[in-house]
């Protein structure tokens, strides 16, 4: 008995060894799944906090992109709206139909502005943390968009922050159509280049060229239709030879995200409900 | 006594913050992130017990993974190696000296700290490397990324040696 006791005592090392190395990988498996992870990691609220003051810090460096893109936006935006102010002289003559037009355009999306505070490119399955959460009205399933194009999707909120399923993500699979020819198909990652994503299942007859524009094909209640989601930049077959799979240059730079809003359509509920009982 | 456990709670903390904020950024080449909060594990006295350097390594990693998002990844790999640091220690260190040291230049000679740095990161990050990518890369790539990442983290580690010297 003593024996077997000095023998524990001197080689405790290799219970403890196993001890924690079990530990580790059952922290492994259970949360890499990231399901019911986000009391662990980025959600977390002082890893939140931290990330949020180091985010803070890391946006100074990209503010003379932002600027440039945002002069580019300015001139395009002043154009558009000398454009629209000719079109609306227009219409003013006809006076029943300017309230309506405007209630319409106003009234359809509520619209939130977020900062990435965590980013990621080299995963298999990336997620982006911002610094708003439920608190901040957003919820899950709403659509994040920067002013190039769309980011991804509300996974989870906490009070204060809220994880985007990235693009960049093999879960993502966002709806998409050619602007030209209306055709539509699904947007999906496969992994590899953060510039490139893959769009699938368009019919064999879609009529498109090199350098069409995907936008969103708004069937989906994340996103309103026409939202800019990247080019086209390469044609081939689908493995089974049936549809078309297009390589998409995505619009959006996931290397430098920062602002970004998060957009949700005001009677999506219903609409979300409406779809749910005619699939029973 | 004191002022030394308050020392190393500081390295601790210090090597958490620049592994989390800065380094686990550094992406060189597309393949090369040095792990630098092995230096922590590889820094401790000779002299203490297995069973405390592994509950070191085991929160010092787990904090880093909480941080990156992969909790148990770093903890496992870094378990591993504070389990067969003393072997490697023993390994390395000149004959006169058994007692408490901690590992550097002075205490173990240039020529073997270095190799017994060398040794350690490479364990450590075949570890880390392999668990991280499991099954999405090729063997090439996960190579390429070890030697890379373990050539930077040495670089880092002598580097710093040097300074402190």
């Amino acid at each position: 008995m003593k024996n077997l006791l000095n023998f524990l005592i001197k080689y405790s090392y290799w219970f403890l060894f196993f001890f924690l190395e079990i530990g580790c990988f059952v922290l492994l498996f259970r949360f890499n799944s990231y399901q019911g992870s986000v009391y662990f990691t980025s959600a977390n609220q002082v890893v939140g906090k931290i990330y949020e003051v180091s985010g803070g810090i890391t946006s100074y460096f990209h503010l003379k992109s932002v600027n440039n893109d945002l002069v580019d936006k300015t001139i395009k935006l002043e154009q558009q709206v000398e454009m629209l102010q000719k079109a609306f002289l227009k219409v003013l003559k006809d006076s029943a139909a300017v309230p309506d037009l405007k209630d319409s355009v106003l009234s359809d999306y509520i619209v939130l502005k977020a900062n990435v505070i965590d980013n990621s490119l080299n995963k298999s399955n990336n997620y982006i943390t911002l610094n708003k959460g439920s608190k901040d009205g957003i919820r899950p399933d709403m659509g994040v968009l920067n002013g190039n194009g769309i980011v991804g999707i509300v996974y989870m909120t906490s009070p204060h922050y809220s994880v985007v399923i990235s693009l960049l993500n093999s879960k993502s699979n966002i709806s998409c159509k050619i602007k030209k020819s209306k055709y539509f198909g699904y947007l999906k990652w496969e992994g590899g280049d953060s510039e490139f994503a893959y769009l699938k299942d368009l019919p064999r007859h879609a009529k498109l060229a090199l350098g069409d524009t995907v936008v969103t094909s708004g069937f989906s209640a994340v996103f309103p239709s026409d939202m800019m989601v990247g080019t086209i930049n390469k044609l081939s077959d689908s493995h089974d030879g049936l549809s078309y799979l297009l390589k998409v240059k995505l619009s959006a730079d996931f290397g430098q995200l920062d602002d970004v809003r998060v957009i949700s359509k005001n009677n999506r509920s219903e609409l979300q409900e409406l779809e749910r009982r005619a699939k029973k | 006594m004191i002022t030394a456990y308050i020392k190393r709670i500081e390295w601790f903390v210090g090597l958490v913050l620049l592994q989390v904020l800065v380094l686990n950024n550094i992406h060189l080449l597309g393949y090369a992130t040095p792990f630098l909060y092995v230096y922590f594990i590889l820094k401790l006295n000779s002299g203490i017990s297995r069973n405390e350097l592994m509950l070191w390594a085991f929160f010092l990693g787990l904090i880093v993974d909480v941080f990156s998002n992969t909790p148990g990844m770093n903890a496992a790999a870094l378990v591993l190696l504070a389990f067969v640091r003393p072997t490697i220690l023993q390994l390395f260190s000149p004959r006169d000296v058994f007692d408490d040291m901690e590992p550097s230049f002075k205490t173990m000679g240039v020529g073997s700290f270095i190799r017994y740095t060398i040794v350690c990161v490479i364990l450590h990050h075949a570890t880390l490397l392999t668990i991280e990518s499991f099954s999405f890369f090729s063997l090439p790539v996960l190579l390429l990324k070890i030697v890379l990442s373990a050539g930077l983290t040495v670089l880092c580690i002598i580097a710093i040696e040097g300074i402190k010297k």
